[in-house]
């Protein structure tokens, strides 16, 4: 009886996740504005070509992928020492920090994109996936120190050691022993990186005017006065599939992600 | 444990240098600017005079402000009532191990990963009564469901959709929580012939409570200033019922009304210190409590 309460309890909670989505991915077959050959409401494929034969959203998808994938080398790459840091040493001010740190994390990002559109601009890094990847990391950066400092604590401090008295620099340390010894936290903080950064909409749209603009951008352009609702859904489909692809990835380790020490 | 000593904290410090410059150049500095900006009327970035604290008190002394820093605190407050539960239920039942808790992992990820933008149109196409599943089946079933004109129907639509994109990172951060309870306390408890409520009370919750709190704060701090998503819905209406504190700085922004603009969003800045020293106060106070339990 509990056995079958909970098959149906799963099945509810698919039900729940999957309908809207299923609902996007139908959509984006289907033919949904006037066409000459092509029925109204009929089977097509024409949505996707329809994609990648607009340049500025085949660009688009492009654009989005190279600021997520900078975004996570450079969060990686900075909280990596940041969290070998608050994870193997006493310092005062280390609390300080930390509270900075989730301070910015949940900082709304509408708060931030005038300021930062006009830091960029003066500096040149508007309309490049550059700085939306930098500006992403305003919320990614202690997401990834958080996570990599768990995964650093739950090694043995003696690991440390033992490295050292092999000659081991720390530098070398970090990226040799320790790196290895926590390949599923780094997974880990890359999913969690990726995510928000793909997800993200206010700064990447206000970093881009003129170029080098996201999918949400190429997406909300497609709003206007006739809406074509199945080449929205069609873009929208292609942009779950690196998520997906991520999720996949990451799958057994994203329960493990948060430990979280203050 | 290392030794406090100057040459570690100097390395500590080091160490910290990268991450640190990166949240200075678009975290501290952008706030810096903020609050220098609303004490001016800005007319062009080279055209402002000094009005001194004149935005803040205009804001302050607003009912507009008043009433949507209520209907913000009414949607976390919301959102938070429907999704702990929910998302606690989610993690308590989901299968310990094999195909089906992966399974599960993935799919209440699934949200997660869907560019926020993309949100409400997927939302609004699935209760369009003409083509929308769900909105197909309320017609069906007699019930007009109008999200459009009726805010009530705005508010319901706005938290389910928030629940479906959200519940996930709740129920997700629970399951971690809960997979560090060593299997010998669940043992111990059948032996103790400890009832379903009395190993929820005694043994999961406590582990549960430092992962609740960071998703709580997590959770409060996105709803309390959703903006994305509330604006793609009905962009505040019906008149200015889902009006959000994100969604008045949006529109100071559009407007170009800079000064203002940087006002509210020193303001917002400052709720969301308050809100994160509260939380983080309690964090210390549990982690306090767990090392002495140790």
């Amino acid at each position: 009886m509990t056995r079958l309460l909970k098959v149906a309890g799963f099945l509810a909670l698919a039900l729940f996740i999957l309908l809207p989505l299923s609902q996007a991915v139908t959509l984006s077959f289907v033919s949904t504005v006037t066409r000459e050959d092509v029925p109204l409401g009929s089977f097509t494929w024409l949505n996707y070509a329809n994609v990648f034969r607009t340049e500025r959203l085949a660009a688009s998808l492009i654009n989005s992928t190279i600021y997520v994938t900078l975004n996570v080398a450079l969060c990686i790459a900075v909280a990596l020492p940041a969290a070998y840091a608050f994870s193997r040493f006493r310092f005062r001010g280390a609390h300080a920090v930390f509270f900075a740190l989730l301070a910015f994390r949940v900082t709304p990002t509408v708060v931030l994109s005038l300021p930062v559109f006009l830091v960029f601009a003066r500096v040149d890094l508007l309309n490049t996936p550059v700085g939306v990847a930098l500006a992403h990391a305003v919320f990614n950066v202690p997401i990834a120190i958080w996570i990599l400092e768990s995964f650093i604590s739950a090694v043995p401090r003696a690991y440390d050691e033992t490295a050292f008295m092999d000659g081991h620099s720390t530098g070398s340390f970090i990226l040799r022993r320790l790196v290895p010894a926590i390949a599923p936290g780094i997974g880990t903080a890359a999913f969690f990186c990726f995510m928000f950064s793909w997800v993200e909409v206010v700064l990447a749209r206000t970093l881009t005017i003129t170029d080098g603009k996201p999918i949400t951008t190429a997406i909300q352009s497609l709003f206007g006065f006739s809406t074509d609702i199945g080449l929205v859904m069609a873009m929208t489909t292609l942009s779950l599939i690196p998520g997906l692809a991520m999720i996949w990835l990451v799958r057994n380790h994203i329960s493990r992600g948060f430990t979280i020490r203050v | 444990m290392a030794g406090g000593n100057g040459a570690q904290a100097g390395r500590a410090w080091l160490f910290l240098l990268p991450a640190l410059a990166v949240m200075a150049f678009v975290g501290a500095i952008p706030v810096a600017i903020n609050a220098w900006h609303s004490l001016f009327d800005i007319l062009a970035l080279d055209d402002k005079f000094w009005v001194g604290t004149e935005w803040y008190r205009d804001i302050l002394t607003s009912d507009r402000f008043y009433a949507s820093l209520g209907r913000s605190l009414g949607f976390s407050a919301l959102v938070i009532a429907v999704q702990f539960p929910l998302g606690l239920f989610i993690a308590l039942n989901l299968p310990r191990e094999g195909i089906f808790r992966s399974l599960g992992l993935v799919l209440l990820a699934v949200p997660l990963v869907v560019p926020w933008i993309m949100i409400p149109p997927i939302w609004l196409s699935l209760v369009d009564p003409e083509t929308g599943q769900v909105g197909r089946a309320l017609t069906w079933a007699g019930i007009e469901f109008d999200w459009k004109f009726n805010a009530v129907h705005t508010w319901i639509l706005l938290i389910v959709m928030d629940t479906w994109h959200w519940v996930g990172m709740v129920a997700i951060l629970a399951c971690s929580g809960l997979a560090t309870i060593p299997p010998a306390f669940y043992q111990a408890a059948a032996i103790d012939q400890a009832s379903r409520v009395q190993v929820f009370r005694f043994i999961e919750l406590p582990k549960l409570r430092a992962v609740l709190l960071m998703a709580l704060l997590l959770r409060f701090m996105d709803s309390f200033m959703i903006y994305v998503e509330a604006f793609g819905i009905n962009s505040g209406g019906p008149g200015l019922s889902t009006a959000f504190l994100s969604l008045d700085l949006g529109e100071d922004i559009k407007a170009f009304n800079y000064g203002p603009a940087a006002a509210r969003s020193v303001i917002y800045f400052l709720m969301s210190l308050l809100i994160v020293y509260a939380f983080w106060r309690l964090m210390r106070a549990e982690d306090a409590e767990e090392a002495e339990a140790r």
